[in-house]
């Protein structure tokens, strides 16, 4: 009778040590493994009609989609002359925010405490970057490209907005965004790359 | 000459000796490692890898010298990690990442098995079939950010393999070397089914 009990038993525990045996994913990830580069873009936009851009200088902090403060850490003036680099690399000329800018380029921190969804199309309600800001006061943001991320951890949005085109439309429209998501994102060190891995993957971000 | 075909016809018999014991209402637990190959879409569309990590247990009551009935359970665990490339987002985005699949199956399945040779051969060929459910765990990882979903379906396995007896049939401990087709429909994130051919080889025990 014990014999009975004792072998399916030993069954059931070498199937449960078999199953324990699963590899695991997270195991096999370097820190850069775990990152993750999103771009979007509108794709009404011509990219070459935009000459010149002015970048914001400062970081907006958001924390469960609220707004926490804007600030200027050594990591994240890294974060914004690496922007900056990008763009004009791209043939993108650097001007004064009061130079009417053709794109306005701003960078997020987003943190989220707890298991909740970035809802983009509330991100561009609420923008955190007041149109003031670009001196277009009262002119509505808004994308018509934008997603829904589950945001968990640290993540480094950049934004473009269109300027050039503000007066005659009346609104502030985004045209390209990236998101930088991962282990230890917010990391003054790799933030160069980061961004310039962020920027690969749009070839089309460019003057000519 | 003729003494070594003699030798060869006696091992022969030695082989195919028909014990004198009878077999009729044995009970046997069957263990084997089976590495597992994917096939199909799961191959071409998921990973191409080999699941080494795969076990399978029988617990199998032989009726006669020719059919037997049981149940049958294991564990395959494929894993696939492709190193960082762009995908395309429903959304239209851009997402640079690692990407990494984890699906483990736990198929519990109602099985016969047909001894093609009659009596208590030491060697007895066999073709099986088993019909049931599946237990799959299906991770997919964008970086270090999964996308689960665990579900129960159908799954069929035909078999067919060998029993090498150690000594009297319905007594003794035997090797079993067999292959399993296992069909697996899954219909998850554009895949359809985890279809994998398994290679086996384990013990068969008589437990009562």
């Amino acid at each position: 009778m014990t014999k009975h009990v004792v072998m399916p038993l030993a069954v059931a525990v070498l199937l449960a040590a078999a199953a324990g045996c699963t590899k695991q994913p997270l195991d096999n990830l370097s820190a850069n493994d775990t990152k993750v580069y999103i771009t979007n873009r509108d794709s009404t936009a011509n990219f070459s009609s935009f000459k010149t851009f002015s970048i914001t200088d400062s970081v907006a902090v958001i924390r469960n989609n609220q707004l926490n403060v804007k600030t200027i850490t050594p990591t994240d003036s890294t974060f914004i002359a690496a922007v900056s680099a990008q763009m004009q690399q791209r043939g993108y000329t650097l001007v004064q925010k009061g130079q009417s800018p053709d794109l306005g380029v701003s960078l997020n921190r987003i943190y989220s405490s707890s298991t909740t969804v970035v809802d983009y199309g509330n991100y561009w309600g609420d923008y955190y970057w007041d149109s003031y800001y670009w001196g277009y006061p009262g002119y509505p943001y808004y994308s018509d490209y934008v997603g829904v991320y589950q945001v968990t951890d640290a993540a480094v949005a950049v934004d473009l907005v269109d300027l050039k085109d503000a007066a005659a439309s009346h609104k502030i429209k985004s045209v390209w965004s990236g998101l930088i998501r991962g282990a230890d994102v917010i990391n003054q060190s790799s933030a160069s790359a980061d961004v310039q891995a962020l920027f690969a993957q749009s070839p089309y971000l460019k003057t000519n | 000459m003729k003494k070594i075909q003699l030798a060869i016809y006696a091992l022969v018999a030695c082989l195919a000796v028909n014990h004198v014991q009878a077999q009729n209402g044995v009970l046997k637990l069957r263990l084997d490692y089976a590495p597992a190959m994917p096939m199909g879409s799961f191959k071409t569309d998921i990973t191409n890898q080999a699941a080494w990590r795969s076990y399978t247990g029988d617990l199998m009551y032989y009726i006669n010298d020719r059919w037997a009935v049981g149940a049958s359970s294991g564990f395959q665990d494929f894993y696939r990690q492709y190193p960082r490339q762009v995908y395309k987002g429903s959304d239209g985005s851009d997402i640079s990442a690692v990407m990494t699949y984890s699906i483990q199956t736990v198929p519990i399945l109602a099985k016969g098995e047909f001894s093609l040779i009659p009596g208590t051969h030491t060697v007895k060929p066999y073709v099986a079939v088993g019909v049931g459910g599946n237990l799959v765990t299906y991770r997919q990882f964008i970086g270090e950010y999964d996308n689960d979903k665990s579900k129960f379906g159908f799954a069929a396995a035909p078999e067919a393999g060998v029993n090498i007896a150690f000594g009297p049939w319905a007594s003794s401990a035997s090797l079993n070397i067999g292959a399993a087709y296992n069909y697996m429909p899954f219909n998850y994130a554009g895949i359809n089914n985890l279809d994998n051919l398994a290679v086996k080889a384990g013990i068969n025990i008589p437990i009562r």
